[in-house]
């Protein structure tokens, strides 16, 4: 069947082209962004594949900013950290943490590119200087949580920043003053939530505060200064797996072990309010991200796919196969220059997958 | 004769005067001589203060009126050579009278504008003292000789000198003339002392020659473009002459100034002959010089003799740096002339052209525009040259072409702005540099090694020779290869890049050129083979991150599908495999195929176009990486991938090219060899082959460029291509049909390469324990009890032992079943990835084409070889194969046979227990009683037989059977039917092969059982009765020992002895 024509009506809308032509004019790479009509065009391939991880990539996390080289961190599920420079595309730092316990969350400062955190199964989150020929922990600190459920990292000023993390007791969320690690509060829900699954934390016009995702399926924003909870919302039947927020929308989303995704917004009394869903052929999402310029949202899917969705409809806009296992991570590059942005994910099946999809605004 | 020269003035003047006086009254020969010969003997000194004295009795001599003797005139004139060239004239009168004087002996008495038809003795002697008579003028009186006043005396002088020069046979004349000349216009290049003219003196000279120039234009034009055969001294001269007056005439600081009219006033008719250098004039006559110059230049820059050519290359260095304001139509042809004689093969002239360019160059003159202009009328006429005229002038042409480029310099830059510049100079690169693709040659010559072969002496690979359409010498493609580099070097790199991909895209026919163009543009730009002095440097400093972008998109568009994955074989030749297009999967792969040409049948010279292509834009690649140099590791992310897949190629020429880019990539980016290339970059290459491998339909090479890295890659390459073996097991797995070759091809070079890097640590762990054979001494009671007990068995109890052997065996697999649940054991990678190719080659044993099913038989033993240190995974593994296994060896077309009994083989040895009854059972009745079947024809054939496909059959079987017996250790009935099968064939009437492979079953079974064996020769044949020791024995009687000598006896005999001599050895 020839798929290039007029669109017909239908549920079938129509996509833009991934690709564009190139031209070459002097210095300038002039891409004309080909706004031809193709329907159900092939998802592209990746741009690339880091291998070499050694075991499964459990998440990924990117630095990508104005001087050096691109990196992309990645924390494997045998304690490696893997720095991958992305020009060479090859891994320039291979870092033993966490006693072999598997990496769940790895990320870096604005400010200074030697310095980051990772957190490991080993109960702890480390604080990491690198530099030319060796990299030490600086510092760490023992959380006491067995779960999987990851940190969150909010830089309020430069060289101040605050860390939720999730304690020895399961249902509960520390926040700490990260250069001296002093305890700022503990936000533990009144009613019996379950485990705590997931967590961001970001600044409001109020002060800090934090969305939290439980096992019960409930979603609860605390507010961070105040120690309290601002709103609670049972999103999901079965535990919140990953959640999401762009915080100019004010509008976030969640997913859990179901086909489901659910969005939601945050009005101007900071409820949460349930605002629309999307349906999944197949179930279950390890982590969800929305890209920075609120454009795209990307899952990270238990099918071995990668999903990208339209963030202001939640319209489908393509599935990404290349893994052949469960994809544990998603992450969207920071580069400053939008065309350059990437989409990263990382698989059990070891395997880490750049994308370039969506790039041309 | 000089050696007491006369130093007193008065005792010289006595000396002198008697001859002075003689020679006054009696003017003859004689005396002339004898008044020279005793100047001789005064010294300089004295003679310049008697100078007047003494040249005034040979003045008179000259002025008596009537026809004199020549010879007397001759030796007047020597005299006062030697007089001049050793004094000065130092009053104006002298020298203007006996200038005239001179003069008129010159000049026939009748005619006074003619030259005398005088011996041309005379006219030299004449010509050397006027000569000498202007070297000898002080510089305050010379001059005089130039003022307007003079310009009669001097006209009739120089005419005459030119008509000498024009019409005198004699050579020495016509070159003392022309010297003549060279004095009297005060630029002499002789040996003597000169007078440097000043700037007013130049002016004064430089205005009475004006009025002299046609003259003198018209007469030494014909001089020089005279006769070949007047010698080259004769047009040398007559050029320095020319182009000295030309100089003085036209210099650019003398026409600054108009003349004035200052001296003019009382002069009456001579004012007449004063020529004013006006603007007016300037032009005018700035334009008949041009077509003087233009036929000068004609007929001296090919002149045969170097000297001429030299005097060229000075006359329009001199022309350029005194003139080139004065004159600018000349400027054009005095630069070609120039240019041209750049690549000289007489090294001085070379020499001085190019230090005469480069000083025209740098004095930074203002020629752009001339040159371009030059540039552009030479560009366009250059494809009607290239078409039409001999090598020789092609390659003159493209020499001028490149010394264009070489002085315009950084200049070439601004030419190549002016778009009718840029379209000229490309276009007409196309037309010349166009290929012939027509040599039948170039698509026959196809790849004979194996994709797999990166051997070391790859750098040997000779460059390959282009044949072109219009031009055959190979000088005159390095002229345009440097004309390309030239370009890159000094011209704008992206308007370069820009104007040749766009040429490349435009169209087909352009394609090659145009690459080839981009090739040398990016090395040129690099600095890469530009010949350029020392002293100008990088006036182009061209970025290195320009380079490198503009080296990418160029990449880009050569490896895109359409440029890159071009058909070099017809399929007529190619197996049907390589392009029957798949159903393809999607759209976009559906599209991209149809820009591939492949859909229709491409004719030979597409195909060898195609060739040419893909191998101008593999060099290309090796060219940017020298050029980039070590840079160009991050660019292998895209480029290797590409190369890698060519060097595979079914055609040579591209294979070889690809060898040779990789070769440019191993020196550009610090890596010692290809193979060291390939494995340090093995992750850059698996990422194209992953993704590739998904895609098999446009790319067809993924599996090959994955065997190539298999071969050259170690052990520490595992662990980055465990998931791609899995991704060629699931390609495998998806496309069953299509690509099972290619797979297989990957999967037996990995199953090779794993065998290498894994080298099995069981090798020689099975020797059969061999001791027990040779037991030295058998106690015959023990013997019979043995003996008892075997047949005991074999009658009954037999079948109940084999059984617990049975369970033993199932024992390992069932251990494997029940350990498997509890504990999942991660294998080790290599025992995995063999387990998984193990398991596909059982599917692919029964594939319906022979050859995969043989190749599958070859990665079968590998994987065995591979699985053997862990007896656990390969049992089950041989198990399942084992079905189709059998099919192969019983069943299977007769080239199949002996591969799978290759395998069976090796089997044997590494899990003899597990298969010995499924070989007795299954496989040696069927192939026993194959061997009975042909044992009777191989019999009876001819030498012919040993080609057939049967007797090749037999021979396997015949040659693995006794390994096989003796790992399997098989069982006494198994034996007597192999002993059996094999015995006709020690036949003398087999073929001496098969004779010779039965023999080695037997020395393989004599080590399982000697007796058996024993007996069974003997059957056939008996050299020896056996006499009973004891009358009460019996005697032993063997079928074979009354049988007269037959067709086995040789063979069984030979056997026999190999019993007796161990035992032999054992009794001594």
């Amino acid at each position: 069947m020839d798929n290039v024509g007029p669109p017909s009506s239908g549920p079938g809308r129509p996509q833009r082209s991934l690709t564009g032509i190139v031209v070459y004019c002097g210095s300038y790479r002039i891409q004309f962004i080909d706004v031809a009509i193709v329907m159900s065009r092939p998802p592209p391939d990746p741009l690339y594949i880091l291998r070499g991880s050694g075991a499964s990539v459990n998440t990924l996390h990117f630095s990508c900013g104005e001087d050096g080289p691109p990196l992309l961190y990645s924390g494997s599920g045998k304690g490696a950290i893997h720095v991958w420079n992305l020009t060479t595309r090859r891994a320039e730092h291979v870092l033993e943490s966490h006693a072999g316990n598997s990496v769940i969350w790895l990320h870096t400062f604005k400010n200074s590119r030697s310095r980051f955190i990772s957190q490991g199964r080993d109960m702890r989150v480390c604080m990491w200087e690198m530099s030319e020929d060796r990299s030490t922990v600086t510092d760490s600190l023992l959380t006491g949580s067995v779960g999987f459920c990851q940190c969150s990292l909010l830089e309020t000023q430069p060289g101040a920043a605050l860390l939720a993390h999730p304690t020895e007791h399961m249902e509960e969320v520390s926040v700490v003053e990260m250069r001296s690690w002093t305890p700022v509060c503990t936000l533990k829900p009144d009613s019996k939530l379950g485990m705590l699954m997931c967590m961001k934390m970001w600044q409001a016009d109020s002060g800090p505060v934090l969305c939290a995702g439980y096992e019960d399926g409930s979603l609860v924003l605390w507010d961070v200064s105040h120690r309290r909870p601002l709103s609670c919302l049972k999103a999901h039947p079965e535990p919140v797996m990953c959640l999401d927020i762009d915080v100019c929308k004010q509008k976030g989303i969640s997913g859990c072990s179901e086909k489901i995704l659910q969005s939601w917004t945050l009005d101007n009394q900071q409820n949460l309010q349930m605002y629309d869903s999307v349906q999944m052929t197949n179930p279950g999402v390890s982590q969800l991200r929305v890209r920075a310029d609120g454009k795209i949202l990307a899952t990270a899917g238990w099918d071995n796919s990668i999903r990208v969705f339209g963030w202001k409809k939640l319209k489908p806009l393509a599935v990404l196969q290349h893994h052949t296992d469960m994809v544990n991570s998603v992450a969207f590059s920071d580069h400053q220059d939008p065309p350059q942005r990437l989409l990263a994910a990382g698989s059990k099946d070891q395997r880490i997958s750049v994308w370039s999809i969506y790039s041309q605004s | 004769m000089a050696e007491h020269q006369i130093e007193d003035p008065k005792i010289a003047f006595a000396y002198l005067r008697p001859s002075c006086v003689l020679l006054t009254k009696e003017p003859t020969t004689a005396n002339v001589e004898a008044l020279s010969g005793h100047l001789r003997s005064v010294s300089d000194g004295v003679l310049q203060q008697l100078q007047d004295y003494i040249l005034f009795p040979l003045r008179f001599v000259l002025k008596i009126p009537g026809s004199k003797r020549e010879g007397l005139i001759q030796a007047v004139m020597e005299a006062m050579t030697y007089v001049l060239e050793n004094t000065c004239v130092q009053s104006w009168d002298s020298l203007r009278d006996l200038f005239s004087e001179l003069c008129l002996c010159l000049c026939s008495p009748k005619d006074p504008g003619k030259p005398a038809t005088t011996s041309e003795e005379l006219k030299l002697a004449v010509l050397r003292c006027l000569d000498a008579l202007i070297h000898s003028a002080y510089g305050d009186i010379v001059f005089k000789l130039y003022e307007p006043i003079m310009l009669p005396g001097l006209g009739a002088a120089v005419s005459l000198l030119l008509a000498l020069a024009e019409h005198e046979k004699a050579r020495g004349v016509q070159a003392a003339s022309l010297k003549c000349l060279l004095s009297l216009f005060q630029q002499c290049n002789c040996e003597e002392e000169h007078i440097e003219p000043g700037q007013n003196e130049r002016y004064l000279l430089g205005r009475a020659l004006a009025t002299f120039l046609p003259g003198i234009s018209r007469a030494l034009g014909h001089v020089i473009s005279g006769d070949v055969r007047q010698g080259h001294a004769v047009t040398v001269k007559a050029m320095q002459v020319w182009y000295k007056a030309f100089g003085l005439v036209m210099a650019d600081e003398q026409l600054q100034k108009t003349d004035s009219d200052e001296a003019a006033g009382d002069l009456g008719r001579v004012a007449d002959l004063v020529v004013k250098r006006t603007p007016s004039w300037q032009k005018a006559t700035s334009q008949r010089l041009a077509m003087v110059l233009q036929k000068i230049i004609s007929c001296t820059s090919g002149h045969p003799h170097w000297r001429v050519r030299l005097e060229l290359v000075n006359l329009s260095y001199f022309l350029l740096s005194q003139c080139s304001q004065s004159v600018g139509e000349c400027v054009g042809p005095l630069l070609e002339a120039l240019v041209g004689a750049v690549n000289d093969e007489e090294p001085e002239v070379k020499d001085r052209c190019s230090a005469a360019l480069d000083e025209v160059a740098q004095k930074g003159q203002d020629f752009t525009d001339i040159l371009s202009e030059n540039l552009h009328s030479l560009v366009s006429s250059l494809p009607r040259v290239m078409r039409t005229s001999d090598d020789q002038r092609k390659l003159f042409v493209l020499n001028v072409f490149l010394g264009y480029l070489k002085i315009l310099g950084p200049k070439v830059d601004a030419v190549l702005t002016s778009a009718v510049h840029l379209e000229r100079i490309s276009k007409a690169l196309m037309q010349v540099m166009e290929l012939d693709v027509t040599d039948v040659k170039i698509i026959e010559e196809r790849t004979l090694k194996s994709s797999t072969d990166l051997r070391p002496d790859v750098h040997q690979i000779p460059s390959q020779r282009k044949y072109f359409l219009y031009f055959t010498d190979d000088k005159i493609f390095s002229a345009l290869r440097k004309i390309c580099r030239m370009l890159g070097y000094y011209g704008n790199l992206y308007l370069l890049v820009d104007r040749f991909m766009e040429l490349y895209k435009e169209s087909l026919v352009y394609r090659k050129q145009a690459a080839l163009v981009l090739n040398e543009v990016i090395v040129g730009a690099a600095g890469i083979g530009v010949e350029m002095d020392s002293s100008r440097i990088d006036c182009s400093g061209k970025n290195q991150e320009d380079l490198k972008s503009s080296i990418m998109s160029i990449i880009e568009e050569y490896i895109s599908l359409s440029n890159w994955h071009l058909p070099t074989v017809s399929e007529a030749l190619e197996g049907k495999l390589e392009y029957m297009t798949p159903l393809v999967p999607n759209n976009l792969e559906r599209n991209c195929l149809q820009l591939l040409p492949a859909s229709k049948t491409p004719t030979l010279h597409q195909l060898n176009s195609n060739i040419w292509q893909i191998c101008i834009q593999l060099e290309g690649i090796g060219g940017f990486a020298l050029a980039l140099g070590i840079d160009f590791r991050l660019l292998l992310m895209m480029s290797l991938y590409p190369v890698l897949e060519k060097a595979g190629d079914e055609s040579l020429l591209v294979s070889q090219a690809a060898f040779s880019a990789m070769c440019d990539l191993c020196k550009a980016c610090d890596y010692s060899s290809p193979k060291e290339l390939v494995m340090k970059n093995s992750d850059y290459l698996l990422n194209d082959v992953s993704l590739n491998l998904a895609r098999p339909s446009i790319h067809p090479h993924a599996p090959r460029v994955l065997a190539v890295m298999f071969t050259h890659s170690d052990a520490s390459l595992l662990p980055l291509v465990a998931d791609v073996v899995q991704d060629v097991l699931t390609a495998l797995d998806l496309s069953y049909e299509q690509r099972t070759p290619q797979f297989c091809t990957v999967l037996h070079s990995l199953m090779k390469a794993l065998v290498r890097w894994f080298p099995a640590s069981t090798g020689c762990q099975k020797t059969p324990s061999k001791e027990t054979q040779n037991k030295e001494c058998v106690n015959l009671r023990q013997f019979l009890l043995d003996y008892k007990k075997q047949k005991e068995l074999a009658e009954g109890i037999g079948v109940e032992e084999e059984d617990p052997k049975d369970l033993d065996v199932a024992s390992p697999a069932s251990d494997e079943d029940m350990d498997g649940p509890a504990e999942k054991r991660e294998l080790p990678l290599h025992i995995q990835i063999a387990k998984d190719v193990m398991e596909r080659c059982s599917h692919l044993l029964s594939d319906s084409n022979l050859r995969i099913r043989l190749k599958v038989l070859d990665i079968l033993e590998l994987c065995v070889c591979v699985l053997c240190e862990m007896e656990d995974e390969l049992l089950p593994m041989v198990h399942r194969c084992w079905p189709a296994l059998l099919h192969r060896l019983t069943n299977d077309d007769p080239l199949a046979v002996p591969r799978a009994f290759k395998v069976l083989c090796v089997l044997g040895e590494l899990c003899g227990d597990f298969l010995r009854k499924r070989v007795s059972k299954e496989v040696l009745p069927r192939l026993t009683s194959s061997l009975k079947k042909q044992e009777e024809i191989s019999a009876r054939s001819g030498p012919v037989y040993t080609h057939t496909l049967a007797y090749k059959l037999q021979l396997a079987v015949l040659q693995g059977l006794g390994p096989l017996c003796v790992k399997l250790d098989l069982m006494e009935a198994d034996l007597d039917r192999v002993i059996d099968a094999c015995l006709p064939y020690l036949s003398c009437r087999q073929p001496i092969k098969l004779q010779e492979a039965c023999l080695s079953v037997f020395r393989s079974l004599m080590d399982l059982d000697t007796d058996l064996c024993w007996f069974s020769l003997n059957e056939l044949c008996c050299p020896v009765t056996y006499e009973p020791p004891h009358p009460h024995l019996l005697p032993v009687t063997l079928t074979g020992s009354d049988k007269p000598r037959n067709q086995f006896t040789d063979n069984v005999l030979k056997l026999l002895q190999e019993f007796d001599a161990p035992q032999e050895q054992d009794a001594t």
